[in-house]
């Protein structure tokens, strides 16, 4: 018996061998059947994969639906290796173990330059700090919806797990009917051998979840029935009858209702707080005073009947405020400041390469740009929301949420109990875009639930209680400078940036325990500039981080948001002021670049740069990597009334490597357009004396269907690993409508929203 | 009060105050229609008041009494689904998903008064927000819906398919 066990481990040592050491890593975070809660007659295979006495597959899932399709891209990777019709893998929410931590955002917040990994082989500083980080990533599990990274974290893991499966399937039907297993076929959730046995996976299951496999290997490329297919979302049909269950939807019996009101005053806090009128009021049950959340802002709940009646009282109460201990925030000043910071660039110098000095020495002449963004907030159209109760030393909460391990820590933090009394169920995101990475709203509801006696409630806040405490995309600013040769090429791009770090402070509100004692440079922020594919010989990019005191978080994109306005618009100016067409001198400096190149070519060629366009219609174009993934975008823009830019159609270009579904690819291209175009023409976040000017969507517009342009989307065929999907169509759009309204003013606008007076 | 909602009568103590939204969402636990703004500028809360689109944030109980109301739980059946549901599912409409029940909604009462409608039409009646951006795809699903209902072939949409190079 023991000299069998020792064989079975040496075949399945070989089985790894089989798939390269590649994959190595993914099989450490296989994890074993334990980690999935099993049903009567379910068998779990390992911390993916189990399978239903009936023989149904179900998939244990990790990231959130926010609406980027990883609940159906991700079972995909499942059907295929098992070669099962989508429609065949159930979802069950992942546990907390650290196998599901996301090991591949965590590994792309290491600023290296993406053209440093473009060749076949990484240099050893990129291959020594992605194992390194991926290390770490492993061992702390972080379990985490964002980056554009589902996808490519669960690439090798995921379809590993499924093969493991499938191996083990057929060695069991193999030994039952003592056949060979090349004789074997697997379709349909059955295992088929010519003499007409035949078993469902769930006859087979118990006897292969014994079997470590002696022959597991992924599908080859060619034989890829599902991967790469436009197969329908499996979550659309609940979606648009009413049925999907969001945050908002979680209804339990005897459930309060909670609403919010934060102190006007970013970073304030209550000073008293008269209850009495609130508490006369209809349904109103009682008022819980509310702490604040890392720099967000104290502020009280009223608890009632229904959310309507909450509300209500929680507008009447008689509150008096006090401001933000340090000074209350101004953003105008902010601006300032940041102006001020680049000018005396003494940040984290996130690039170099040549000699930027000298080539300025040299320069016949320099182009400098200053370059601004605003502070923006997310609006998620379900605002933030979470429903807890609190009974018996147990907390069960039902979160939108990113980080369901970050949501469930700071809920057994505040509940006072240890995180094993913790329960957290993931419902629908009705949109995150990173501002459901932070778990404000979980404490709150957990906070709240603490004083009902055991009843559930569902604390909610108001649209305008959203927009003006949220955890807002940091202002930033930029220098750009340019030098040119007499001859008019450009030989040096130096570039100063400067804003609030991010990741840093959503360590320490999040992960307490992984925060430091000081800001280290933040990627995340300096990302989109740094890391430009141009061949300029001579560049320095150094990054200010900032610590203003307004909370700030991810915004889809994140630094890439407004970066990619600030360079691409840049090199827009640089094509301007030699005379040379924009397309023409992006192909110039991209020739170490052939994917950039490819990419930008298929953008322009579809839109038909330089072709005749209807009068007083422009092109303009930009080009931009992010997440993993390269794409150019060319906006076709006309100004009908002279100042409000109509954006008729754009055409977008994508490399983003293997696509699963390119169906999602596009729907995300379409998304990220519409998204953008609303940050480039309208987004903007005002603070005076301390709050925050925009309230509601009548002051933070949205684009609507009415202009919303023509997207079309054009995908690059790859076969390297997948990039992300959700936030690279983001970036370019803002530079591709500004680029095309300087050729048709002659106006270059170096601040965003473009509409802003 | 007396209300007739999907068809059925049924009888409510709420606050003839409270808008229509909270009593769909909070007293009748109907959560299919949703919470966006509640000063009637996303659309997220639409329902059919005598056949006509209304935003529900906005909509006292006390204004809808005696009157047809119709919410998204009551567009379709998954055995016979609203053409507008299967032009949704055609145009691989929704992402988050969250503003389309405002949204079929608008377009229902659209298709309803207008059954051929332009571009233009759909620009005007489909003011509600998408912050996902699936707008080319409700304009190509609208159009197919309409398309189906008139008893044409399905029409391909053009402005939205994904494209190999």
């Amino acid at each position: 018996m023991k000299r069998r066990t020792w064989l079975l481990s040496a075949a399945g040592a070989a089985g790894a061998l089989v798939v390269g050491w590649g994959v190595m890593p993914a099989r450490s975070r296989m994890g074993s059947g334990d980690l999935m809660a099993l049903q009567s007659g379910e068998v779990a295979f390992n911390g993916w994969i189990k399978i239903t006495s009936s023989g149904r597959v179900v998939m244990a899932m990790p990231r959130s639906e926010m609406g980027q399709g990883v609940h159906t891209a991700l079972p995909m990777l499942v059907a295929e290796e098992l070669d099962l019709p989508l429609s065949a893998v159930r979802l069950e929410q992942a546990s907390a173990d650290k196998i599901y931590g996301n090991v591949a955002m965590l590994v792309g917040s290491l600023p290296f330059h993406p053209l440093d990994s473009e060749g076949g082989e990484k240099p050893a500083k990129v291959r020594v700090g992605e194992w390194m980080v991926g290390k770490i990533a492993r061992e702390l599990g972080i379990n985490a919806t964002g980056g554009s990274s589902s996808v490519a974290d669960a690439w090798d893991v995921v379809r590993m797990a499924a093969a493991t499966v499938r191996a083990s399937l057929l060695e069991a039907a193999s030994a039952q009917w003592k056949v060979p297993l090349a004789e074997l076929q697997i379709k349909d959730g059955a295992v088929t051998h010519a003499s007409g046995k035949s078993a469902h996976f769930g006859e087979l299951a118990q006897a292969a979840a014994g079997i470590r496999p002696t022959h597991v290997a992924l599908k080859e490329r060619k034989d890829w029935k599902l991967i790469g297919q436009s197969a329908p979302r499996a979550d659309i049909p609940a979606k648009i009858n009413g049925t999907a269950q969001y945050g908002l939807d979680v209804r339990l019996p005897g459930m309060l209702f909670a609403a919010v009101r934060h102190c006007p005053m970013i970073g304030g806090s209550v000073g008293t707080l008269d209850d009495k009128a609130a508490l006369a009021m209809g349904g109103v049950q009682g008022l819980v005073r509310l702490a604040s959340y890392g720099e967000s802002t104290e502020g009280f709940a009223v608890v009632a009947t229904t959310w309507w009646q909450a509300q209500r009282a929680a507008l009447t109460a008689d509150v008096k405020w006090l401001p933000r201990p340090a000074g209350n925030l101004d953003s105008a000043k902010i601006r300032d400041a940041l102006e001020a910071a680049v000018k005396i660039p003494d940040g984290h110098t996130f690039h170099e390469r040549g000699d930027i000095a000298q080539a300025e020495q040299q320069a016949a002449r320099k182009i400098e740009s200053l370059y601004s963004a605003p502070y923006l907030a997310h609006a998620t159209l379900e605002p933030m929301n979470c429903t807890a109760v609190v009974a018996g030393g147990k907390v069960e909460v039902w979160a939108p949420t990113q980080v369901p391990q970050m949501a469930r820590a700071l809920a057994a933090r505040v509940a006072g109990v240890d995180i094993e009394n913790v329960t957290l169920h993931v419902t629908l995101l009705g949109g995150g875009f990173g501002r459901r990475l932070e778990v404000d709203s979980v404490g709150q509801a957990v906070r709240v639930a603490m004083e009902t006696g055991g009843k559930p409630v569902q604390l909610i806040w108001s649209r305008e209680e959203d927009t003006t405490h949220d955890f807002y995309r940091p202002m930033h600013v930029a220098q750009l400078t340019g030098s040119l040769d007499a001859q008019g090429n450009v030989t040096g791009l130096r570039i100063a940036s400067a804003g609030d770090a991010i990741t840093p402070r959503w360590m320490a509100r999040g992960i307490p325990a992984l925060s430091g004692p000081f800001d280290t440079p933040d990627k995340t922020t300096a990302e989109g500039l740094f890391d430009l594919p141009y061949g300029f010989a001579n560049q320095k990019m150094v990054h200010a981080a900032t610590r203003m005191g307004v909370p700030v978080g991810f915004w889809r994109s994140v630094g890439h948001s407004h970066n990619a306005f600030f360079s691409e618009s840049f090199v827009d100016e640089l094509a301007a002021s030699t005379q040379q067409d924009p397309l023409a001198l992006r192909r110039k400096l991209l020739a170490q670049a052939p994917r950039y190149l490819a990419v930008l070519n298929l953008a322009a060629d579809k839109a038909g740069w330089g072709k005749a366009l209807p009068a007083g219609h422009a092109h303009g174009i930009a080009l931009h990597e992010s997440f993993g993934s390269i794409v150019a975008e060319v906006a076709e823009v006309s100004l009908p009334d002279g100042k409000t830019p109509r954006v008729h159609r754009v055409v977008c270009a994508i490399d983003c490597g293997t696509v699963v579904n390119p169906g999602i690819v596009a729907q995300q291209m379409e998304g990220a357009v519409v998204f953008g175009l609303t940050a480039a023409l309208y987004s903007r976040i005002d603070i005076v004396d301390g709050a925050v000017q925009q309230s509601s969507f009548p002051s933070y517009p949205m684009v609507k269907l009415a202009e919303s342009p023509i997207v079309e989307t054009w995908i690059v065929p790859s076969e390297r690993h997948p990039g992300g999907v959700g936030e690279p169509g983001v970036p370019p759009l803002a530079p591709a409508v500004a680029n095309a309204l300087f050729t048709l003013t002659g106006k270059r606008q170096r601040s965003l929203p473009l509409l802003s007076v | 009060m007396q209300l007739t909602i999907n068809g059925k009568s049924l009888q409510t103590e709420a606050d003839p105050n409270m808008p229509l939204l909270w009593v769909l969402r909070d007293v009748l636990n109907m959560t299919g229609t949703k919470f966006g703004c509640g000063v009637a500028a996303c659309g997220a809360c639409t329902v059919h008041i005598d056949g006509q689109a209304v935003r529900s944030c906005v909509m006292p109980l006390s204004a809808v009494a005696g009157k047809r109301i119709d919410t998204i739980e009551s567009l379709g059946t998954s055995e016979k689904p609203h053409a507008l549901q299967k032009a949704w599912i055609a145009e691989q409409v929704p992402q988050c998903g969250y503003c389309q029940s405002g949204m079929l909604m608008a377009a229902a009462s659209l298709l309803a008064r207008t059954p051929k409608p332009s571009d233009a039409d759909i620009d005007a009646a489909m003011t509600n927000i998408c912050r996902c951006g699936t707008y080319p795809r409700v304009r190509a699903a609208i159009h197919r819906a309409a398309a189906e209902l008139a008893g044409a072939p399905a029409v391909a949409s053009a402005s939205t398919l994904e494209k190999q190079a």
